[in-house]
């Protein structure tokens, strides 16, 4: 921090300097006074303003992006999603006012794809944020070759989602696969990875296991290392084991930190679409949509089934559960700050 | 201080970096497409530039268009004349985009084709999207099956779809595997061991399984097997006056009859058509045979490859049958609709539709191709130069004339990838797929 | 998305953390001499061995994309799978770059992805500031705003943004995909975090008594302490603009304009399409991030690593 201070201090100093002595009370004369008066008046109403509406124009721009592709769109399916609307004819709506709500309700298939989106989401992202935190405890450690180890925890987030899901479909074939095959050396029979509920949501979430674990690595490896050391050195002379050092100093310094990753990773969880699209190939998500999650069915309903009206109904209810379950995190994040204040 | 000098430095260094990259990439990416972009910017730049229009050419999977060298031939008659293709790989992914670009009135290239299981649709809600092609100059309504054309026709009258291919069905079978078994080898004897019903299909694959070789199935998946049976039946899943009949057809449910019990019989590979899995069993002798419509040999040949080389032939199925075929469509909306029609008619034209069987064996739906030499004395060496023009054309002689419905694609899709998958992988009874096949399909339908 | 996390600080005030100069360092070996219970604990045996272990799994599927890249695709389809490279790399590579027009969709996507990363990072930077330290109506409704926008299934906009972006006449052209995440909702609420402690509000005040205009605050006083932030958020938008896919194929075309993602969906054009020739494909589309990694890997982690801490 204190080397940012300095090294941005210098510029303000002299882009600022020539206004701040240039026309000094040196100036002699009423006039030159006067004129200097109103140069300054002008000067402060031109400064007011600046700084009146000036941090509308930093805003401006994201808001008004956001106003044509973000906004709109939010707004329009939401319209929509009161519609019986077919993308045949995307143009021509019939108002069918809650419907595509109530629909939902007693629509199996939705609560089959919310359950496969709470599942998948959990066994991708409480395995992926353990690990990374383990891992990030032994990167802690002063290491040989500590770089190495960090850039290659990495590179999968380099992958995109449809190459990654390529490899992992070949590797987790079911005659061919090297997975398999490796599982068959040591005596167990071919898995089906595909069509079994419980082995294909496992294989849907290690592709995203795979792919962000080294971040969010990264990120608590960070947050570690920005833990003053006293606290440390204050538990180790109270006798404190190293264990007993992670989970009384170590964990509460990251809970922001794993707090955060944890509503980022739910909402990645909550929209996950791409891995199991291309790892079944279709929308349908297995042969009992063991996979199809909430982003899938939205899919599947809308470009294959050509419902857009339900279809945007489906993204009103997944932005919906967003906001409850964001609503919640707010809640206990709260709790935890008032407990920790108080401790 | 020290920092910001690094990212500075980091910077330049990155930033050079993409700019050689980008530079190696662009002079690379000319050399390939003779005008970059030229599409984007629509058919009017590509008037006013050399006097060349250019027409693109939307297709999905393997079309074939262009691999037997027809648009290569067509330029040479029509040096003004640039063609470009686009793909999907996928149908599922290609309709519902190209429905989108129908709606918005653009992104769409200047022909498209149209899968029959999307055609009625196609004919039902954007006809007056797409030009009427029936009397474009070139087209010759007698030159096509008459069910082809009128699956092609819009209930206004105008012929907005003209059609490419036809899939009528052989089956193909491992002579190896065969001789293993213990069964005939010689085509003509394989396809009277099962001519006439596809139960019997179903008893040879009980004697193979009982002989067979050690990891070898008699089909790929119960999938492909449904596919056929329903393929020879008028009437699938619609009836003629457009009702949503599947539940009760009878095409339907000998289909599903005959399925599942090659899946409860262990019959199959429990192989997903179209999925990698299925591509690699195709060198390794994972099955002895597959539901073959003219368009699968192409198929059997790339991914069998040098291993299965001499070991595939080909039988006539148990009955006649149809699976597959395209269709080609002009949006109004084209820059080029008069050119592009031009191109359309002859593509589609017997002479080209000879060409497309003889290079990539996809069936002339072009009676008037039927006689020409090319398609008539037609062999195919890979399959032990099997008479393939007369076993198809037999075929599509007898095939039934289907019944076509707008949600065809919908209800094929879900029997074979949610219901008779169920039953061919999971282990679940004919019954439990059923319902859950119908469930899905119900819930797809509704309005 | 996972994206990247802005940590606040537990107790201790930023600007007086004794620590801080520390964290600079990122990867680099600590000089401190104290002790160090959490540490400097050097890492024994079993330590190497699992991030060994983990390094293996990490690189495995992309090491194992180029031997299926090199291999036929019969070949793929045998017991044992190969383990080794075979001799097919630069046939299917070819076959790849020619079918699915990879050249020109190399060539789009760092077009598109740098104009992103640019866009973002800029206008990421002027809100977060706005937000961080100045004062305003509504400052806190639309913060909130922000916040709520990055919960919007991108699913969510496809059919209406196809149909804005079809009456502008852009389909098939590159600021179809570009202007729709030009800003985005995480990284203004990314540089507030960062830029609410990293920018001492004394600095900006003293910068306004001088007279300093605004632009010239944003030019001479965020700018400057913002960067490290800047640098990530740039390099996270590009990875995530270059991986992007969803919209791309909706909006872009493989013959006309493709990206890299719209090039590898589309490689069945043609063919049966081939694993080993999908797989050079998918190599070929993620070559040019992973050359950065091996290049730029320390400076990567390292801004990745800065832009977390921050307090």
């Amino acid at each position: 921090m204190a080397r940012e201070t300095k090294t941005a201090a210098p510029s303000p100093g002299e882009g600022a300097a020539p206004p701040a002595q240039g026309p000094g009370a040196q100036d002699p004369g009423a006039a030159g006074q006067r004129r200097e008066q109103r140069r300054r008046d002008r000067r402060s109403r031109r400064y007011r303003r600046d700084v009146k509406w000036s941090p509308y124009a930093y805003v401006a721009p994201f808001f008004l992006f956001f106003a044509a592709f973000g906004l709109f769109p939010l707004l329009y399916t939401g319209w929509a999603a009161l519609h019986r609307v077919s993308l045949t004819d995307p143009n021509s709506m019939e108002f069918v006012g809650l419907h595509n709500f109530t629909r939902l309700w007693s629509d199996e298939f939705f609560w089959n794809a919310l359950q496969n989106t709470v599942t998948i989401g959990l066994i991708s992202t409480v395995p992926q944020l353990l690990m990374a935190l383990g891992l990030a405890h032994l990167l802690n450690y002063k290491l040989r070759g500590s770089m190495f180890f960090r850039v290659v925890a990495l590179t999968p987030y380099a992958t995109s989602v449809a190459a990654a899901t390529l490899v992992f479909v070949l590797l987790y074939g079911r005659d061919y696969g090297m997975i398999n095959w490796a599982l068959g050396t040591v005596g167990i029979d071919n898995i089906d990875w595909h069509n079994g509920t419980w082995t294909s949501q496992f294989a849907v979430s290690s592709i995203v296991i795979w792919r962000w674990t080294g971040y969010n690595t990264l990120i608590y490896l960070a947050a570690m290392q920005a833990i003053p050391n006293d606290l440390y050195e204050s538990a180790a002379l109270d006798g404190a084991s190293r264990w007993q050092q992670f989970l009384h100093v170590t964990l509460p310094a990251l809970r922001p930190t794993i707090l955060f990753t944890c509503v980022v990773s739910t909402i990645g969880a909550m929209q996950l679409f791409g891995e199991p699209l291309l790892f079944g190939g279709s929308a349908t998500g297995g042969p009992e949509h063991e996979y199809q999650t909430l982003g899938l069915y939205l899919y599947e309903q809308g470009w294959v089934n050509l419902h857009l009206g339900r279809a945007s109904a489906i993204a009103w209810a997944m932005f919906l559960l967003l906001v409850l379950v964001a609503l919640v995190n707010w809640l206990i994040a709260r709790r935890l700050t008032k407990s920790e204040g108080g401790a | 201080m020290r920092f910001r000098t690094r990212t500075s430095r980091q910077a330049v260094v990155l930033a050079a970096v993409a700019a050689l990259g980008a530079g190696l990439l662009a002079g690379c990416a000319e050399d390939k497409s003779d005008e970059p972009g030229g599409s984007s910017g629509g058919g009017e730049g590509g008037d006013g530039g050399k006097g060349k229009t250019t027409l693109t050419v939307g297709v999905f999977g393997t079309f074939g268009l262009k691999e037997a060298g027809l648009y290569d031939a067509y330029m040479k008659a029509n040096p003004d004349v640039v063609i470009k293709q686009t793909s999907i790989e996928r149908n599922e992914n290609y309709y519902p985009q190209l429905l989108t670009h129908l709606g918005s009135g653009s992104g769409l290239a200047d022909i498209q084709a149209v899968e029959v299981n999307n055609i009625a649709e196609v004919t039902a809600t954007q006809a007056d999207k797409l030009v009427d092609l029936g009397k474009a100059p070139g087209v010759d309504k007698d030159n096509f099956l008459d069910w082809k054309w009128q699956q092609g026709t819009a209930q206004n009258g105008s012929t907005i779809a003209l059609g490419t291919d036809v899939g009528p069905q052989g089956i193909c079978y491992r002579k190896d595997l065969f001789e293993k078994a213990g069964l005939p080898t010689d085509r003509d004897e394989v396809g009277k061991l099962w001519a006439g019903d596809w139960k019997k299909y179903l008893d040879v694959g009980k004697q193979y399984k009982a002989k067979a070789p050690k990891d070898s199935a008699f089909v790929d998946g119960a999938g492909g097997v449904m596919a056929a049976v329903t393929g020879s039946y008028e009437e699938r899943f619609y009836d003629k006056d457009g009702k949503v009949v599947y539940k009760e057809s009878a095409a339907v449910k000998e289909a599903w009859d005959v399925a599942s019990a090659f899946a409860t019989e262990g019959l199959t590979a429990k192989l997903q058509q179209f999925k990698p899995s299925w591509d690699q069993a195709f060198s390794n002798g994972r099955f002895a045979t597959i539901s073959c419509p003219a368009w699968m040999l192409g198929y059997i040949k790339e991914k069998g490859g040098d291993k299965a080389e001499g070991k595939w032939d080909v039988a006539q199925a148990p009955k006649p049958s149809n699976w597959g075929g395209s269709f080609l469509v002009v949006p109004k909306a084209g820059k080029n609709t008069e050119e592009a029609a031009k191109l359309a008619a002859w593509l589609t034209a017997p002479e080209q539709q000879a060409v497309l069987f003889e290079e990539r064996g996809s069936f002339p739906s072009s009676t008037a191709a039927y006689d020409l030499p090319a398609v008539k004395d037609a062999k195919n060496p890979y399959f032990e130069g099997a008479p393939i023009g007369e076993i198809f054309a037999k075929a599509a002689e007898g095939a039934p004339v289907q019944i076509l419905g707008p949600k065809d694609l919908i209800i094929a899709q879900n029997l074979a990838d949610v219901g008779m998958l169920q039953v061919d992988q999971k282990g679940k009874s004919p019954d439990e797929g059923w319902k859950a096949a119908v469930k899905s399909i119900d819930n797809a339908l509704d309005e | 998305m996972t994206a990247p996390v802005v940590t606040r600080g537990t107790r201790q005030d930023p600007t007086r953390d004794p620590d801080a100069p520390d964290n600079r360092q990122g990867g680099k070996g600590r000089r401190h001499g104290r002790s160090r219970a959490g540490r400097t604990m050097h890492g024994g045996r079993i330590t190497y061995a699992v991030l060994i272990l983990i390094s293996v799994v990490s690189l495995f599927p992309l090491v194992w994309t180029a031997i299926a890249a090199s291999r036929t695709n019969t070949r793929l389809a045998e017991t044992p799978p190969p383990f080794w490279f075979g001799g097919n790399l630069f046939k299917n590579m070819e076959i790849a770059w020619t079918d699915a027009n990879m050249g020109m969709a190399l060539l789009n996507t760092t077009i598109v992805a740098g104009s992103i990363a640019a866009g973002t990072v800029v206008f990421s930077t002027l809100a977060g500031f706005a937000f961080a330290k100045l004062r305003f109506r509504l400052k806190n409704v639309l913060l909130l705003l922000v916040i709520g926008t990055m919960m919007v299934p991108p699913q969510l906009s496809v059919v209406p943004l196809y149909m804005l972006i079809a009456k502008l006449e852009w389909t098939d052209q590159l600021q179809a995909v570009i202007l729709p995440t030009f800003v985005s909702a995480f990284g203004v609420f990314f540089m507030r975090q960062y830029l609410l402690q990293a920018l001492p509000t004394e600095l900006i005040e003293a910068a306004r008594v001088d007279g300093a205009s605004s632009l010239r605050v944003i030019w001479h006083v965020v700018f400057p302490a913002a960067r490290p932030a800047m640098a990530v958020l740039g390099m996270l938008t590009f990875v995530q603009a270059w991986n992007d896919f969803f919209w791309p194929i909706i909006a872009l075309t493989q013959a006309g304009n493709p990206t890299v993602q719209v090039a590898l969906t589309g490689l069945g054009q043609g063919h049966i399409p081939d694993q080993s020739v999908i797989m050079a494909g998918a190599l070929l589309g993620t070559l040019p991030l992973l050359l950065a990694f091996v290049l730029f890997g320390k400076q990567i982690v390292g801004g990745i690593m800065q832009g977390a801490v921050k307090g």
